[in-house]
């Protein structure tokens, strides 16, 4: 019985992979769990805007000016980017002596304490320079960010207000033009996620369900049926993509659905989306059966690849600008997939943008995956 | 603990002079076949011929070579010196053919649990590359010989474990294979089980026409089983025969098994040197002597141990079985390496790594 055509065999070893696969979908699902968890998790809480800072007042001056401030002050209104989740972003509390205030700030009960110093009015009031003091919970940095980017917009403000007296209405305005729609924290990470999917469907429909193999000698069984090494290869790649895939889009849908993530590619930009996945699924597929196959141990194998995960996902812009990273980190992201990756999901489901955007992103994924093909294929021919 | 020089061996070796077109009711030959790993020689120049339909047994305890022997004959190892002809075909020079010629069952279960068992059956003869006209009409006859039929849709994950082996015996033979290679069948299978697998192998050898050839460390299977049985050991081929030649050349006697409550030193090389023994072995309590004549030596054996002040419990002599064989030639009894075979799985996870 010769074989009629090259390469059928990688079907029927995909084919077993796959149906084992469908048999168990709850293996697959439950590995979802832990990165959907975290997109809804982190996505809410990074995603919301800080509001109801607690701020103490201590008043030593009662006038018009400093009435205003704090008028200005407990009006302000903090929003999520793009004006939605908005509160009232300060919650001021009267406190008679500036020790009393600095108690409350070292017991945690306010996160800054203002000081308006007798004499601020009347010095205002012969347009002299006025110095309001903050007090500042640094070691909360992003209430501290909000405190201060609050009162120094009532500052401006009042400013302005003070200049009206003197000046004729000079009505300063900034005029922003959004270019896109606003995203979402949670939409920012959602790409991540897509990504991360694939990423833990490699370490289990890949690597694990390979050592099992191993360990249960059934890659050796198939050494002495006629299927070629190459094809048992292609086979398990094969197999591992498909399972990638179809874990990251359960995610797509999961963030659509549940998440509330609203991509804006349309069809041509959706198969790019594939596209990546697809790209990114084969090379993290690649490298994890290479992995798998050469561990000293099946320990080594499930011990390391959290830690693995943990680097490519957080080095990989998910759930940061990279531009904000330290330069080690920087210098990390620009080896890794999974940044490139998140960066052309990122345009492509929030820019619609087309190919020539995401050339350059597909390129290194091209070239990732092509080396990791070759190095699992001579891992396994090695296992083998 | 020797090997015990066999000069029975160093004629058969002789007489399989390597040919290069081996005749065709001869379905394996092995010429000057041999593996190395390193320093260790784990199987030495074995020269053996298997015929066309003939249920061949290779017994050897645990680590004598024979799985190593399996697996160059099945195109998993490559040999390091020598070759094997399967069916016609080089193992070195054109395996693939050979994996065509050849089903195998190996040590571990190789199964989807996942999978029924109609779909672990598909699945093979699609590597097999069995036409997809006759898979069905084959599985369903295959699974029929071994009582499976009614379970074919079964996840194979709730069969028990005599099924499981029954399962992997006729898949192996879904691409009806010239010779079937079988290590170690019912290594873990209580008794019932056992029996019914060695059953099923007997009706499959009858109705596929296929040449068997099984490793096992249980002497009673090969004796149950095999037309002819080699023992294997350090790597060498130590006898080669059927059960009842080997037994004859070995014994011309009978074998006396005693069990002492004590046994001075004295009386033990008494029995040794007495004229009446041919062989003593001693493992703990117990004693095995190949003698002449049983019923002459036994009141002899008393009388001298209770001349030297050792209490015998219990004596009884019998026709020797393939036990007392292997221990003629390969100076151990077999079940001292029985407790081994535990591990066979932890090994075949450290052998895989090469």
């Amino acid at each position: 019985m010769e074989r009629d055509a090259a390469m059928k065999g990688a079907l029927w070893v995909c084919e077993r992979d796959i149906r084992k696969f469908v048999r168990q979908p709850t293996v697959m699902l439950s590995a979802l769990l832990g990165p959907f968890l975290m997109l809804i998790l982190l996505g809410s809480a990074f995603g919301g805007s800080i509001t109801h800072v607690p701020i103490a007042v201590v008043r030593e001056s009662d006038g018009p000016y400093s009435s205003a401030f704090l008028d200005i002050v407990r009006e302000q209104q903090n929003c999520a980017f793009g004006g939605v989740n908005c509160g009232e972003a300060f919650r001021l509390t009267d406190v008679p002596s500036l020790d009393q205030a600095e108690e409350m700030l070292v017991q945690g009960r306010t996160k800054a304490v203002i000081y308006i110093p007798s004499g601020l009015d009347s010095g205002l009031s012969k347009l002299n320079n006025a110095i309001f003091t903050v007090y500042l919970d640094n070691t909360d940095p992003m209430s501290a960010a909000a405190v201060q980017a609050g009162l120094t917009r009532a500052a401006t403000q009042l400013s302005t207000q003070v200049e009206i007296i003197s000046a004729h209405d000079p009505s300063i305005t900034l005029d922003t033009a959004d270019f896109y729609r606003n995203v979402l924290y949670i939409e920012f990470m959602a790409p991540g996620s897509l990504v991360q999917a694939i990423f833990i469907a490699s370490i289990i429909g890949g690597g694990i369900s390979i050592l099992f193999d191993k360990q249960r000698g059934i890659l050796e069984g198939y050494l002495v049926t006629p299927l070629k090494q190459y094809e048992i290869v292609v086979g398990v790649l094969l197999a591992g993509v498909i399972k990638a895939m179809f874990s990251s889009l359960t995610m797509l849908f999961l963030a659509i659905v549940v998440a509330g993530v609203r991509p804006m590619a349309d069809a041509a930009g959706f198969l790019l989306v594939i596209f990546t996945l697809f790209l990114t699924g084969l090379g993290l597929i690649s490298m994890m059966t290479a992995f798998a196959v050469r561990a000293p141990a099946p320990e080594v194998y499930q011990f390391t690849s959290f830690p693995i995960n943990l680097i490519l996902y957080f080095t990989s812009g998910a759930i940061y600008p990279i531009d904000g990273f330290p330069d080690w980190m920087r210098q990390m992201a620009t080896y890794n997939p999974e940044a490139y990756a998140v960066h052309a999901l990122r345009l492509l489901m929030y820019k619609g943008a087309s190919v020539g955007a995401v050339a350059g992103d597909l390129a290194f994924l091209a070239v990732f995956t092509g080396i990791m093909c070759v190095i699992a294929t001579l891992a396994f021919k090695r296992a083998l | 603990m020797a090997a015990i020089n066999s000069p029975t061996v160093e004629a058969k070796a002789g007489e399989t002079s390597p040919r290069i077109e081996p005749p065709s009711d001869v379905a394996v030959q092995t010429i000057d076949i041999t593996k190395r790993f390193g320093d260790l020689i784990a199987v030495n120049r074995i020269n053996l011929t298997i015929n066309n339909g003939e249920i061949f047994g290779l017994i050897g305890p645990n680590g004598a070579g024979k799985t190593t022997l399996i697996r160059m004959l099945t195109t998993v190892l490559p040999p390091t010196g020598g070759t094997a002809i399967i069916a016609g075909s080089d193992v070195r020079r054109n395996p693939t053919k050979v994996r065509q010629n050849i089903g195998v069952v190996s040590q571990a279960m190789t199964l989807d649990v996942e999978l029924t068992a109609q779909e672990n059956m598909e699945l093979y003869a699609k590597y097999y590359d069995v036409p997809a006209t006759v898979r069905c009409q084959r599985i369903k006859e295959l699974l029929e010989v071994v009582g499976l039929a009614d379970r074919a849709d079964f996840t194979v994950g709730s069969y028990s474990g005599g099924m499981k082996r029954r399962l992997e015996l006729v898949r192996s033979l879904v691409h009806r294979p010239k010779v079937l290679f079988l290590d170690e069948p019912t290594t873990g299978l209580d008794p019932q089980a056992r029996v019914a697998v060695w059953d099923y192998l007997r009706k499959l050898h009858r109705e596929e026409n296929i040449t068997i050839a099984i490793t096992t460390h249980y002497l009673d299977e090969a004796e149950a089983l095999c037309n002819r049985v080699a023992i294997v050991d350090y790597g060498k081929l130590m006898a080669l025969g059927t059960p009842t030649e080997l037994k004859r050349q070995v014994m011309g006697g009978d074998v006396v098994d005693a069990e002492f409550s004590s046994l001075p030193e004295e009386a033990f090389s008494v029995l040794k040197d007495s004229e009446f023994t041919i062989q003593i072995k001693r493992h703990g309590s117990t004693l095995t002597l190949l003698v002449k004549q049983g019923a002459e030596a036994v009141p002899n054996i008393i009388e001298l141990v209770n001349r030297k002040g050792g209490r015998i419990n219990s004596i009884t002599f019998r026709q020797p079985t393939l036990d007392d064989v292997f221990l003629h030639f390969t100076g151990r009894s077999i079940r001292e390496d029985t407790a081994i075979t535990k591990k066979r799985f932890v090994s075949s996870w450290s052998a895989m790594r090469r």
